[in-house]
């Protein structure tokens, strides 16, 4: 078991730098190579479920001097998040075969994606939060080298731009860090268990989960990274970047430190103020790519207020949010990304009538969309009807009443965007368009099946949820 | 019988579509087939579960949300749906024909009829709005596939069906919170407190959306002319009345307290009645068959809401008698409107006329359907229209002329609409129409036939279907013949005069089409009538672009965060870069200057905190 929580993320990261060399010989090894990384991390991680669940999770520990380690353990949460992460990287991985087949720097590319997935995998079975801001930062750097993948000058600006932006609010928690090892004598979060955090530590943290999570007033970063290749918006928003934060959030604030009673009141607040900013920027925008994005930030707010209002079924929500909503946005992204590949645009204005052209991109779109929206029977009804639930009960009606307020400009501006995509009549320009290729509607199309699946089984990820966050213990009220 | 069999009525259609969405999309006549068989076994099915009582709990989401379903006297409402699919299916199997998307017809309207069950079995909050919602999608699919124009209204529906069930949510959690329970048999709020009042205005806004009252209505008449017959008299006129009435009920009846005469009781009324009487006024003037029926269905939903908003129990045995007839004769009239389209090619109220003799059974079964919704007796219509106007008159007797002027337009209206279609001379391009095929006749001859049978047996459906529901709130039955003459005789006027309304009507305009047109351009009508033509009156309109600005004032507020990061930060960043560049000038001087000045702050910082 030992070996298996290391081989989770050192495949992928040692794997990554072994990419570029194999592609010397054959290209298409080094895309399956990479496949098989990704997968390699999705398969350890399916093997730790079992002690996971039993509540005796696997870890390995090396202590060092000073508080210092150097820790890993696969308790639920761990093993919930790397599951959904590497599930959904290893088809964007797919999809990635013929969308970037013929660009420049594709060894790049496969190195940074898999190394992105290793790193996350790090993050999410770290102990220590040394290690944790490590696996950050390698995050941080392969996000910048994605997002300005092309290389144009203005992408290489935006590329910068999230890498300042996430990496300021890294420095600011790595503050937030010291001042927990001043309290707490330890980097270890196992030894930290229950530890009571003054309000400074957790308003340096805050500022980083903020800023990975793409979440007011953090978040304009978000947007701008849509100039990246539609897999790696994908993967962004999807798999890894964004769902780093919350995951963290849930780490730290639910699982290991007691927090003032304030910031269960503080962060939804602040999470409803970006959940309709966002939908309202999102009702505006004409690139799809920046529509979904800010869709992102709206949604990823929900998660934040699931996992902050200090409830059972809100946490409950929050955690199957990160999963339903990894599914049908990573679905949604891809979708965009066939229509961009198909038709080199972006802007909503000069598409239109594709679903005659296209029709399972449509269907797949729509399906992710309703899932996103909260249309039952599809995953992401539950984990929002739990999430607002979840806000009636810490008796926060009027914050639910908000976030029902942000759920109706989400139907908004999704069929705002699904009208002008996909019904009415093509423009003239984009005459002789057809489906994108097998692999990337394949893999849109099962995000697609696998939000619907979510949704009729909701039992079993439920059931799953239920006992991650039975082994919280008295922390949540 | 085993508690499994109460999965069938939800489990069966939805099987039955998957095999339908499967099937090639070359095989129309196997899917018709397959739909056939589901939709008769799902009512063979509901039939023989009538009248028992079963229920069906298993684990699901965790946190009290079960799956639990329960069948009773309420829940067996089903068997209505049921037959409505399966006239459905047999209509459709002729009307659909060459109307492209047969396939994804069939295929939600069985999905539609599994969902409308499970949301009507539900004993659980949560599970309901899982069927309950799942609607939507369905709905978009079908008003999408139901016509080439129909992607706004689809979107239009979505939006606006969605609305009303995001309130529904926040209802139900609202609910939930306050009695600490989601399971709905036992719950029973009494609307004491603020958020318990809240959580039934909610639900209320839920169910009133669902059933298409305004101000959720704007869509109905909009896809009543962008999609077809059979949609409209399976969707908007039956399942979706019968879902939001039931449950519109079972608020009033279990849910909560609903006390007669209380604010709650009187805003039902308000808006059923605001319902009625806007929503016929519209429908009075109307050139188009099914848009007419449109804005009649929107009406029809208003006379419910007022009995049930009454929280008497003949208001609520009115409203739910009403809901069933409502499903019959509409469903009847717009299956009519179907045959009428399909033999002639239009719904145009302007070219049709005399068709009553080219097509005799189409025409029967639109007597009896209009006859009823008039509430002409013996027909269904006129018992339960008098069992609303018996509640209303004792709620408030400005409930009760609202809703005896609905009675008067609505009587107008289809004098117009049946005098103009089937009476008179056809002209020289309808000289040849025929009878429609017997899978189109058989749904309407069903279905008037039902609205003879509910009024002259009306024993039949309120004894058996509605009066259970009641429980122990019954003290005397409702069935027979109405209790006091005064109100059948106050209906008897209005009819009267409605006729003398059509009569005027014809001579001064000169065509039986023209038989409202003295009160369309009547002096202040005249312009109200020209701005809700033109959509000014519209919810969806106004508060879409009330969104749309708040949405660009949003997106200043981002714009602006963006610009100090982008624009302030980097601003900054430039400006004091600038200023330690300037001093940085290279000359010897300047930098012994800076070594002072660093000595002087390090001293200063010692001796400060020395001292």
């Amino acid at each position: 078991m030992e070996e298996l929580l290391l081989l989770v993320f050192l495949i992928p990261i040692i794997g990554s730098f072994l990419l570029p060399l194999v592609a010397k010989f054959s290209e298409t090894l080094r895309n399956v190579l990479s496949l098989v990384f990704v997968l390699s991390a999705f398969a350890c991680s399916a093997a730790l479920v079992p002690s996971a669940m039993a509540g005796n999770p696997a870890s390995v520990h090396f202590w060092l001097p000073m508080g210092f380690s150097f820790g890993f353990s696969a308790d639920g949460l761990a093993v919930f998040m790397a599951l959904i992460a590497s599930f959904v990287g290893a088809i964007i991985v797919i999809y990635s075969f013929t969308y970037i087949e013929h660009s420049d720097h594709k060894n790049v590319y496969y190195l940074m994606v898999t190394l992105f997935i290793g790193a996350m995998m790090g993050l999410v079975y770290s102990t220590n939060l040394i290690f944790i801001y490590i696996f950050w930062e390698i995050s941080a750097i392969s996000c910048w080298q994605l997002i300005g993948y092309y290389r144009e000058p203005e992408h290489v600006l935006r590329a910068d731009k999230a890498f300042l932006m996430t990496v300021f609010g890294a420095l600011v928690m790595l503050a937030g860090f010291v001042l927990v090892y001043q309290q707490t004598g330890t980097f270890d979060i196992t030894e930290m268990q229950g530890a009571e955090l003054g309000n400074a530590a957790v308003l340096l943290i805050l500022v980083g989960l903020l800023s990975k999570s793409a979440t007011l007033p953090l978040h304009t970063w978000l947007p701008d990274a849509g100039v990246a290749p539609s897999p790696v918006t994908s993967l962004l928003h999807a798999a890894v970047l964004v769902k780093i934060g919350v995951y963290a959030f849930a780490r730290f604030f639910i699982f290991s430190f007691n927090v003032d009673p304030m910031w269960h009141k503080v962060v939804p607040i602040v999470a409803a103020c970006s959940a309709i900013v966002s939908a309202g920027a999102a009702m505006v925008e004409y690139d799809i790519k920046r529509i979904i994005a800010y869709s992102t930030i709206s949604q990823i707010a929900f998660i934040f207020l699931g996992l902050s209002i200090n409830n059972k079924i809100g946490v409950a929500g929050g955690l199957l949010y990160i999963m339903m909503h990894s599914l049908a946005k990573g679905g949604l992204f891809l979708c965009a990304g066939v229509v961009e590949h198909s038709t080199h645009t972006k802007d909503i204005r000069q598409l239109g009538g594709l679903i005659r052209t296209m029709p399972v991109t449509a269907v797949a779109f729509l399906i992710c969309a309703f899932s996103i929206m909260g249309l039952p029977p599809l995953g992401g009804f539950f984990s929002k009807y739990m999430v607002v639930s979840g806000a009636v009960f810490a008796d926060s009606p009027w914050i639910a009443t908000v976030f029902i307020f942000g759920t109706l400009m989400t139907i908004i501006y999704l069929m705002r965007v699904f009208n002008a995509v996909f019904l009415g009549t093509s423009p003239a320009k984009i005459v002789d368009i057809h489906e994108g290729s097998r692999s990337m509607v394949a893999s849109a199309l099962s995000l697609a099946v696998f939000s619907l699946i979510g949704g009729l089984l909701i039992y079993y990820p439920s059931e799953f949820v239920q006992t991650v966050i039975a082994q919280i213990g008295g922390l949540l009220s | 019988m085993s508690e499994w069999m109460i999965l069938l009525p939800i489990l069966v259609p939805a099987a039955g579509a998957g095999v339908v969405f499967l099937l090639p999309k070359q095989l129309t006549a196997i899917q018709q087939a397959v739909a056939m068989l589901t939709a008769a076994a799902g009512l063979a099915i509901t039939i023989l579960l009538f009248g028992r009582e079963l229920t069906f709990t298993k684990n699901w989401v965790g946190f009290g949300i079960y799956f639990d379903l329960r069948l009773y006297s309420f829940s067996a409402m089903i068997l209505i749906v049921a037959a409505f699919a399966f006239l459905t299916v047999l209509y459709a199997s002729v009307y659909m024909k060459d109307r492209g998307f047969s396939r994804s017809f069939y295929g939600f309207v069985l999905l539609a009829t599994s969902f409308v069950s499970g949301a009507m079995l539900a004993n659980n909050l949560v599970l309901m709005l899982f069927f309950w919602e799942g609607l939507l999608g369905i709905l978009f699919a079908l008003v999408y596939t139901g016509g080439r124009e129909a992607s706004q209204t689809a979107i239009k529906a979505l939006v606006i069906n969605g609305c009303a069930d995001l309130c529904l949510i926040l209802g139900v959690c609202i609910t939930g919170w306050q009695a600490a329970t989601f399971t709905m048999d036992q719950i029973s709020l009494p609307l004491m407190n603020y958020w318990t009042t809240f959580g039934f205005v909610m639900m209320m806004i839920g169910a009133i959306g669902k059933a298409g009252s305004m101000p959720f209505h704007s869509w109905i008449p909009d896809a009543a002319t962008d999609t077809n017959a059979a949609f409209m008299a399976f969707l908007p006129a039956a399942l979706d009345k019968i879902l939001g009435i039931y449950f519109l009920a079972r608020m009033t009846l279990d849910l909560f307290v609903v006390i007669p005469g209380s604010k709650m009781s009187h805003t039902m009324m308000i808006i059923g009645c605001i319902t009625i009487i806007f929503a016929v006024l519209m429908a009075l003037i109307q050139k188009d068959y099914r848009k007419l029926l449109g804005y009649h269905a929107v009406s029809q939903v208003g006379y419910m809401i007022l009995g049930i908003g009454t929280a008497l129990t003949v208001g609520i045995v009115g409203g739910l008698f009403h809901m069933v007839n409502n499903a019959l004769y509409k469903g009847c009239l717009f299956f009519t409107a179907g045959s009428v389209e399909m033999q002639t090619g239009t719904t145009d109220l302007k070219v049709l006329g005399g068709l009553g003799r080219k097509m005799p059974v189409t025409f029967a079964g639109f007597m009896v359907a209009a006859l009823s919704i008039t509430g002409v007796p013996p027909f269904n219509g006129f018992f339960s229209k008098e069992l609303i106007f018996d509640a209303a008159l004792q709620s408030n007797v400005i409930y009760f002329v609202i809703a005896a002027a609905g009675a008067f337009c609505t009587a107008a209206s289809f004098l117009k609409l049946g005098h103009t279609v089937y009476f008179g001379e056809a002209p020289r391009n309808l000289r040849d129409t025929r009878e429609a095929p017997w899978p189109i006749l058989v749904p309407i001859v069903v279905l008037a036939f039902a609205c003879a049978l509910f009024g002259a047996y009306n024993v039949l459906p309120l004894q058996y279907l509605i009066e259970p529901i009641l429980g122990e709130r019954l003290h005397h039955t409702y069935s027979g013949l109405p209790h006091s003459w005064l109100l059948p005789a106050i209906s008897a006027v209005i009819l009267v005069l409605a006729v003398l309304n059509h009569r005027y009507g014809v001579k001064k305009s000169g065509k039986p089409v023209g038989a409202v047109d003295h009160i369309h351009h009547a002096r202040p009508l005249r312009s109200l009538y020209d701005y809700a033509e033109a959509g000014s009156f519209d919810p969806y309109k106004g508060v879409s672009s009330m969104l749309e600005s708040l949405a660009i004032i949003l997106m200043g507020i981002d714009r602006l965060i963006d610009w100090v990061y982008t624009g302030f930060a980097t601003g900054i960043a430039t400006l004091v870069a600038d200023g330690i560049g300037r001093v940085h000038i290279g000359k010897h001087w300047m930098y012994v200057l800076w070594t002072l000045a660093g000595a002087v702050v390090v001293i200063a910082i010692v001796f400060g905190i020395g001292g």
